[in-house]
């Protein structure tokens, strides 16, 4: 910057040292347009110093205290409205005072005139004259230039020479130790992490493989059951179907054998049992059965009962006389001996229903004897009708 | 001329467009404040911020704690884009912590990300898809998701949106479906993944080969499955180049013979020879899932019959170095042995 430039031109110079070099000051007057893109290619305008207004002249008891950069000072603001007040009244007290045209009298009235040799047409319309003046277009307004302020301070420089401070190649290796362990550390953890994942997955798809492998083995292996189960149901029921037929044929057959030897005396025992019941008669035999023997029985029991009428009253005719007979002996001999005749009379009475009832008994058995003879003959035809009965109950 | 300032240059570590984290316990709540401020450049930046943030597992704790989710949740609603794009960039890394996850779940964050399933940006789309498919991966997440009746917005939005984001979709449903197949089936998703298994990309492919998986392991699965002819596409896929693709088809179709009708569908597209050819493949889970179709189809006489010629094969993966495989090797084995 500036002062290190004074510094090297003094040292070339060899004469004065400057903090701050003298130096042209530039006119603060502007003539042209401020032109912010090129300021350096103007000539810097010098002002003359004695006419600079900076620079103070005279006496210097009486200074202006409040005229820097432009701000006013109070006392002098102050006498300047004074004396514009003074300027104003004064004007005001000179315009009173000056003589003007008297007013009209009543009826007239003032009027221009003009008095010239030539007359000026005097309008209203103010002449105009259009000009036309034409400027640059208007620019953008230029963004804001970056503010640098002022630079306050000293600037002051060192120089540091090679090998001064420190050996930079002993100093970085520690650094570099941690800055290049910290990233292989890192980047093995990254690594290790995907090598972790991929052992996992690795071992999943292994996994995998012998689960569904072993999967298929057990459905296979279940399906297998089902088939054999089913086959086996299958053929089992078969079997027991067949051996159900097979009794049942056999049933059939011997129930067949059985019902066929069974019936096969059924047409002669038929015919047997109903001959035996009677039902193939010979019609005459059965008319001389039915008509004739029981008119013969019943006349045959006539007579037989016509015998043993006269037999029973042969009998009774007996009875009496030898009752009769009994009595007359007992009176006679219950008129001579009674009390050893009660038992000769009983007993005698007793040998003589004894012998009676021998005689009867005799007779009796004769008639039973004919009797019997009559019941057997019946109970011969009878049997043969209740055995003809009974051949057709069974 | 001696000034504050050293040079004209900010310090090199100064992000400008990162909020300025205060020191040990007090950067998180004081972040949380900036979120809720209402100057929109505040926001921006303490966004920023909190996504460095929240690598470190204890931080999402803590703010989890502080209760940042609410005013990400007001945030998500917010309507500048680079709001919800930095929100949703914070919420699925906090997604891919478990802590982060369950406070996710307290929260009811589900519900406040599904509005910004229509959001014009891509990213936003593509953060919001990834937080759903690390949430996806839990399992209580997964209910959560199906709780929420998001499936068939998510199977809905598979037709329309970009690859990348398919992709994500595509995943999450998987995870989902291996919860709980119901809704999916329900909202008629088997016809849409149909439609993917036949794209040029070969991830989303695969990626809608396995969803198929997890929609075919309940028995109503199988059975749209089958109705709707994807078995055939399943055996075209299984011809295809790419190893993951191959690995998918052949689980899907494992699980689609187990019913009869399926075992039928897949004998008559000619599922065996691509099967066989599928033993021979280096990687593990083509082997592991070929042979465990090829053990369905063996559980049904014609396939018994075809394979009995090709014992040999499975002798030959009963040797080999995996368990898995060599299980199933046995097994198949056995199975294609059995007589009834």
């Amino acid at each position: 910057m500036t002062s290190t430039l004074t510094d090297r031109t003094s040292r070339a110079m060899g004469t004065y040292t400057y903090t701050s070099r003298p130096r042209v000051l530039p006119c603060q007057r502007r003539r042209y347009r401020d032109n912010l893109l090129q300021p350096e290619e103007e000539p810097m305008r010098y002002g003359n110093i004695m006419y600079d207004r900076r620079v103070i002249r005279g006496n210097t008891y009486a200074l202006h205290t409040g005229s820097l950069l432009g701000q006013p000072d109070p006392l002098e603001l102050q006498k300047e409205q004074a004396a514009k007040r003074r300027a104003l009244a004064r004007k005001r007290a000179q315009e009173q005072l000056r003589p003007r045209t008297p007013e009209p009298v009543e009826g007239r009235k003032h009027v221009d005139v003009q008095t010239e040799l030539y007359l000026e047409e005097i309008a209203d319309r103010i002449i105009e004259v259009d000009m036309e003046c034409q400027t640059d277009a208007f620019l953008d307004r230029p963004p804001t230039p970056l503010f640098i302020p002022a630079k306050t301070g000293r600037d002051v420089a060192t120089q540091i020479l090679e090998g001064e401070l420190f050996d930079f190649d002993l100093e970085v290796k520690p650094m570099l130790e941690v800055l290049v362990g910290k990233t292989i550390e890192q980047a093995l953890l990254e690594v290790m992490e995907e090598e972790e994942l991929a052992n996992l997955r690795a071992s999943q798809y292994a996994y995998e493989e012998i689960r569904n492998v072993e999967l298929a083995e057990v459905q296979r292996l279940e399906e297998q059951e089902r088939r054999h189960r089913e086959e086996k149901e299958r053929r089992k029921k078969q079997q027991w179907e067949i051996v159900n037929k097979h009794n049942e044929t056999a049933q059939k057959i011997s129930a067949r054998a059985f019902a066929q030897r069974y019936l096969a005396d059924l047409l002669p025992s038929v015919f047997s049992s109903l001959r035996d019941s009677g039902y193939f008669y010979d019609p005459i035999e059965r008319d001389i059965e039915i008509g004739f023997l029981p008119w013969l029985m019943n006349e045959v029991e006539k007579t037989m009962e016509y015998s043993m009428v006269g037999r029973t009253v042969l009998d009774l005719l007996i009875r009496e006389v030898v009752e009769k007979r009994l009595n007359n002996y007992e009176q006679n001999i219950s008129q001579t001996q009674r009390p050893q005749s009660d038992r000769d009379y009983l007993q005698r009475t007793q040998y003589d229903t004894r012998s009676s009832s021998q005689e009867r008994r005799f007779m009796e058995e004769r008639e039973l004897l004919g009797q019997d003879e009559d019941t057997e003959m019946r109970r011969t035809l009878g049997n043969t009708d209740p055995a003809a009965g009974g051949a057709w109950e069974p | 001329m001696a000034h504050a300032r050293i040079s004209m240059y900010l310090p090199p570590d100064i992000n400008p467009t990162k909020a300025a984290i205060a020191y040990g316990c007090r950067a998180l709540p004081k972040l949380n404040e900036e979120l809720n401020s209402e100057d929109l450049l505040t926001r921006q930046k303490a966004l920023m911020a909190l996504c460095d943030l929240m690598h470190d597992p204890e931080y999402v704790y803590e703010a989890i704690n502080l209760g940042c989710l609410e005013s990400l949740k007001s945030l998500l609603k917010d309507s500048d884009d680079l709001v919800r794009i930095k929100t949703t960039e914070v919420l699925y890394i906090m997604a891919t912590h478990n802590v982060g996850r369950n406070g996710f779940l307290e929260n009811n964050v589900i519900l406040a990300l599904s509005f910004l399933m229509n959001d014009p940006y891509s990213l936003c789309r593509q953060n919001l898809h990834q937080a759903f498919k690390h949430l996806a991966q839990l399992p209580s997440g997964a209910h959560g998701i199906v709780d929420s009746g998001l499936i068939s917005p998510l199977v809905w939005k598979l037709q329309r949106e970009e690859e990348n984001i398919q992709e994500l979709i595509l995943d999450t449903l998987a995870s989902c479906l291996q919860e709980d197949a119901t809704e999916a089936l329900s909202s008629g998703a088997v016809p849409f993944l149909k439609q993917k298994l036949v794209s040029d990309n070969k991830d989303i492919r695969s990626k809608a080969a396995r969803a198929l998986i997890a929609i075919s392991i309940p028995l109503g699965g199988k059975n749209q499955v089958w109705k709707h002819d994807v078995i055939p596409i399943l055996v075209h896929l299984l011809k295809d180049k790419d190893g993951e693709v191959q690995a998918n088809a052949a689980g899907a179709l494992m699980y689609a013979t187990v019913t009869t009708e399926g075992k039928y569908a897949a004998l008559e597209a000619e599922a065996n020879y691509p099967l066989l050819q599928l033993l021979f493949s280096p990687l593990i889970k083509v082997r592991l899932n070929a042979t465990k179709a090829l053990t369905m189809l063996a559980e049904a006489p014609e396939g018994r019959k075809f394979l009995q010629l090709h014992v040999s094969t499975f002798r030959e993966l009963e040797s080999d170095q995996n368990e898995a495989v060599r299980r199933a090797a046995h097994i198949a084995i056995q199975v294609i042995e059995w007589k009834p």
